[in-house]
């Protein structure tokens, strides 16, 4: 076949300059036609109202004049530093613990992943039944074994309130993150162990050289994941203390809520817009560091 | 021939149809929400009033009834649409909205149909339906008032004996009452080593019965939050004082450890709970529906006759509803009622029906069987009523308690005075300032300063 044959346009008098018939073009749109229906519907337009209805700056003003806000925003960072980090560095000791291929630690992984497999609402309620101070099986039971009258505050100090959110929140996404992890370490050549068993390296030289280096980027990526889902994370603190005790253990998923209930749906959308400095940079870096490992 | 008769029925069915519906367009319809009531006496006299409005004016009235916080979120969402039903009457419009509504032009003016009703209806029920417009700059009667609660104490008379007390033992003083149940009576109950608290008091911020409460206390010694006009008056010295001697007395409370810790965390239904376990021995309630559950479950059918006999033991024996005690200057008591109120909204399309629905509905033969319905969980706003031998007779021991607290008086919340205290309730700034005495343990004069730097924010000065 000629070149001029195989150049030769299926029907040339339509044509047009850039080399793409009109007939592909309408195709193409039609085919298109419903993703960019349903992203514009599904996306586009709640976003887009969403941010429209936070334009409001009184809200802002309303909200940065709430005391709570202040105290909330706190305590969101802190929930995000201290679960974040705690959950994953327990996924990475975990995960070095699962990935032994034992018939009966096979049997305690399917047990491990229950809590991320069930529905948050019972579970976490459950939890909240369990640390009632009076009625709850904790404070019973201390009061019946070791005659505590006054068991701990378990959701009724601010505090040991606020950790036991944090608690749950691990508790219930950990196993997620280590099976993420496993998948990472099961990726790792089991020669560059072998190799270095036989060079002498202890089972922390192992780690250090071999095992961190090929999981630091997932690790890294995974946590910043994580941090955007937990700064989301609303069932943890508001189905175990409803932001309570007294409104002092709010994080912003809780606030928007919080608002919302009280008729107020300009000051909730403000209240979940202010993370958004937050959040959209590390989308950001999110997808850079996927596009570098796509490209990979 | 066969396609034809096919064709032929076809078409005759095809205008049955098309002048049934026509029929049934052309009825005029009224579109009403209500509040489902607990009991099912009060959705049986509501229908009862329906089916009689149906029949005296051939209007079609299309009831619907949702669960009580249903209820209030779905009307907020139709009046911001613009497509709210013609009546509304749901039990928290008078916490949460009615005011606002009124103030923005959402309702509309009812003068017409209550000036004709206002010699039978309770003075201050009344006033509380006497809202300003800000649109007009003018106050009119822009809703209807159907019932009314109180708050009441309520006490497990056998649980008092157990501790070793009498009912005549219990003070009269507002000091001496509080101290009575958290020290002696929760006292004497744990000497015996039972995990059981004096008081089953409200203190969490989501809950309705935190701030009815807690404004009761306010009331105790005299802290006058709002005046008639609206201002706001806490700040003045004398009011000041008095709210931080009343965050302190209703902290003291949580800190002597009378309550149950999760009182903190409590919703409404949350106090009753604990009572109906016999985790605590005492609590205040707006509404005897404590008492009521137990009037019900002796009549349920669906119960054993042990659990029967047990219910109606306690409901006529064992649980007392009482008066709250003195003032803490000795004074009496004053009783803070929420008024429920019906409203017409501004935007409905059957304004005029409405009005005559309401005219009807608030009939004493028919509103009263309505509001009995409830098994004395609500309180009438009419005077005939309210003397009615199901309330004034003394043969129920529940109900008259209520009576009397009726009798001695009864003032409102400050939202009817200005409307931005729903919101201020609804943030609940006054279970917040006790919480930050108890929890961040600040002294009680600086949650005050932070309790009025934030009502001002919320409500002008």
């Amino acid at each position: 076949m000629s070149t001029a044959a195989m150049t030769a346009p299926i029907s040339a008098p339509r044509e047009d300059k850039s080399g793409f018939t009109r007939d592909r073009a309408v195709w193409g749109a039609i085919m298109l036609a419903p993703y960019v229906l349903v992203f514009a519907v599904m996306v586009v337009y709640p976003v887009a109202y969403g941010l429209w209805l936070g334009l409001n700056w009184n809200s802002y003003r309303a909200l940065f004049a709430d005391p709570i806000f202040i105290r909330t925003v706190v305590n969101t960072i802190i929930f995000l530093f201290v679960a974040v980090n705690l959950k994953f560095l327990i996924a990475l000791l975990l995960s070095g613990f699962f990935v032994q291929q034992r018939a009966w630690i096979r049997i305690v992984l399917v047990l491990f992943i229950l809590p991320w497999a069930v529905p948050s609402i019972p579970t976490i309620l459950s939890f909240r039944v369990m640390l009632n101070p009076e009625n709850g099986m904790v404070n019973q039971q201390l009061f019946q074994w070791f005659g505590v009258m006054e068991g701990p505050g378990w959701l009724t100090d601010p505090t040991l309130a606020f950790v036991c959110s944090i608690f749950v929140h691990i508790w219930k996404s950990l196993p997620f993150w280590t099976l993420i992890l496993i998948t990472g370490r099961l990726a790792i050549a089991q020669d560059l162990y072998e190799a270095a068993s036989v060079d002498g390296a202890n089972r922390w030289q192992q780690f250090r050289f071999i095992t961190w280096p090929s999981l630091a980027t997932l690790y890294v990526t995974s946590t910043m994941l994580s941090m955007i889902w937990t700064l989301g994370d609303f069932n943890s603190v508001y189905l175990l203390t409803g932001g309570g005790p007294g409104d002092l253990n709010h994080v912003l998923a809780t606030l928007g809520i919080r608002y919302m209930r009280n008729n107020n749906l300009d000051l909730g959308i403000a209240s979940i817009i202010v993370a958004m400095p937050l959040i959209l940079p590390m989308v950001f870096v999110m997808v850079k560091r996927l596009s570098k490992g796509a490209e990979a | 021939m066969k396609l034809v008769r096919h064709f032929a029925m076809g078409t005759a069915v095809a205008a049955v149809v098309a002048g049934w519906s026509g029929a049934a367009s052309a009825q005029e319809v009224l579109t009403a929400w209500f509040t489902k009531g607990f009991y099912k006496g009060e959705d049986d006299a509501l229908l009862a009033v329906v089916d009689k409005f149906q029949k005296a004016t051939g209007v079609k009235v299309e009831l619907s009834l949702y669960a009580t916080e249903d209820c209030v979120t779905k009307s907020v969402g139709a009046v911001d649409a613009g497509t709210p039903p013609d009546v509304g009457f749901c039990t928290t419009y008078d916490f949460r909205t009615t005011g606002k509504w009124a103030y923005d032009g959402k309702l509309e003016d009812v003068s017409d149909v209550l000036e004709p009703l206002k010699s039978e209806l309770q003075p201050m029920a009344l006033s509380t339906t006497f809202l300003m417009n800000g649109k007009t700059g003018k106050k009119s009667y822009y809703a209807f008032p159907v019932e009314q609660q109180m708050m009441h104490i309520t006490y497990w008379k056998d649980m008092l004996e157990e501790a070793g007390f009498k009912e005549a033992d219990i003070p009269k003083t507002w000091n001496g009452y509080w101290d009575f149940w958290c020290d002696k009576v929760q006292g004497s109950l744990r000497a015996k080593g039972k995990r059981i608290y004096g008081i089953g008091h409200p203190m969490g911020i989501a809950a309705s019965d935190t701030f009815y409460s807690f404004l009761t206390f306010a009331n105790a010694y005299n802290a006058k939050v709002v005046d008639e006009n609206g201002k706001i008056v806490l700040d003045q010295p004398e009011n000041k004082k008095a709210m931080v001697e009343a965050v302190k007395s209703y902290a003291n409370i949580f800190q002597r450890g009378c309550t149950p810790p999760s009182s903190v965390n409590w919703l409404d239904p949350d106090n009753n709970v604990a009572f109906h376990n016999r985790t605590t021995v005492a609590t205040h309630n707006a509404t005897i529906s404590i008492a009521g559950k137990h009037m019900d479950d002796m009549n349920n059918a669906s119960l054993t006759a042990e659990q029967r006999a047990q219910a109606k033991k306690n409901y006529e024996d064992n649980i007392r509803t009482a008066e709250f005690p003195l003032k803490a200057d000795g004074s009496k008591m004053t009783n803070l009622a929420a008024v429920k109120t019906a409203v017409i909204f501004a935007d409905a399309k059957n304004k005029k029906r409405a009005k005559e629905f309401m005219a009807f509905f608030m009939k004493d033969e028919n509103l009263r069987p309505f509001v009995e319905g409830s098994a004395g969980r609500w309180v009438p706003t009419t005077l005939k009523a309210i003397e009615a031998p199901f309330w004034s007779d003394g043969k129920d021991p529940h109900r008259a308690v209520v009576y009397k607290q009726y009798k001695d008086g009864t003032v409102p919340f400050q939202f009817v005075y200005n409307y931005n205290f729903t919101t201020v309730n609804a943030e609940n700034v006054w279970a917040k300032a006790v919480n930050r005495v108890v929890q961040d343990k600040i002294p009680a004069e600086q949650a005050v300063d932070e309790m009025i730097a934030r009502i001002k924010q919320i409500a002008g000065s």
